[in-house]
């Protein structure tokens, strides 16, 4: 779907794991279990993709921006309780929660370890916050280019590409 | 309509900072108020924030159900402070007490101060992650033109 520093970019993988070699299968002849256009329509469209308007991609990148909405939510909630004492800071795990989105299940967020407690038993820290407000916002922009790319392509192939 | 509610968790930010710089400021007006309409001197006010799920119980059941209950922050209560007043020896004063000690409010202008720039920098932040919201907003409807 992505390739690899797409991936990382996108906060999907980390380097180590985008750059790791891939095993190759050890196959005597070429590994082609289908002929090459029963691939293209069933093996590389999986069903819960089709029910997207446009193709797996278009799919895939709406289940990000619904993703990164979630966490936006999680991060305007963060900072508003920046005060509130007890409060724990919320997030969610980006990696597992697209996969989860993407096989139709729903995200859920998490309180985040490792911060400091102040006094009053909040754990707040508003330059993570900071950076994850600018972080969201990049991400959410470069994706949102990504699927206006894709409509636009939509609709040129509706219009047979007259003004395109 | 995930976006949107975001956009009313940040306004509850706001409206809570802000609730606790207007009494911020009303202490340091107040620094050396003698006379209430409660009789005796002003007495110092502070905020206590609480974590809110939604605005209606339904809805917050509904958004606990959804993605664990994010929301925003509300003012649970407005404290009034219970330390007894600070007694200044001034036998001229009309409020003065028959040893000729005034009660006045027991309030640090510096301890006001710090909490303001708090205030402050905390309504700051919940305006930036509005207007990141906002652009979020404006991107998504860009999709379709």
């Amino acid at each position: 779907m992505f390739s690899g520093i797409t991936k990382v970019f996108l906060g999907l993988t980390t380097v180590d794991k985008a750059t790791k070699p891939r095993r190759r299968r050890n196959f005597a002849v070429p590994y082609r279990p289908f002929p090459v256009i029963f691939r293209a329509f069933f093996m590389d469209y999986p069903v819960q993709y089709c029910r997207h308007m446009l193709n797996g991609l278009s799919g895939s990148l709406e289940s990000y921006l619904d993703l990164l909405s979630v966490r936006q939510k999680l991060i305007a909630s963060n900072i508003a309780n920046v005060d509130t004492p007890g409060y724990k800071t919320r997030d969610v795990d980006f990696q597992t929660e697209f996969q989860s989105l993407m096989d139709g299940g729903q995200s859920h967020a998490t309180e985040v370890t490792g911060l400091k407690t102040n006094n009053d038993g909040n754990n707040v820290s508003l330059d993570r916050e900071a950076r994850l407000l600018s972080e969201n916002g990049v991400r959410f922009s470069a994706v949102s280019q990504l699927l206006r790319g894709q409509i636009r392509l939509m609709k040129s192939a509706i219009d047979e590409g007259k003004n395109g | 309509m995930s976006l949107f509610s975001a956009l009313s968790i940040s306004a509850s930010g706001m409206a809570a900072q802000r609730t606790r710089a207007e009494l911020i400021t009303e202490n340091l007006a107040n620094a050396e108020t003698t006379r209430t309409p409660d009789g005796g001197p002003y007495r110092r006010k502070d905020v206590v924030f609480r974590s809110e799920s939604a605005a209606s119980p339904f809805a917050s059941a509904m958004s606990s159900a959804m993605d664990g209950g994010t929301g925003g922050v509300s003012v649970s209560e407005i404290l009034v402070d219970q330390r007894d007043p600070e007694q200044r020896y001034l036998p001229g004063h009309p409020d003065a007490g028959t040893n000729g000690y005034v009660a006045y409010p027991r309030i640090n202008p510096a301890e006001e101060m710090v909490d303001l720039m708090s205030a402050s920098n905390g309504y700051l932040a919940n305006v930036a992650s509005m207007s990141a919201l906002k652009e979020m907003i404006q991107r998504s409807i860009d999709l379709l033109r």
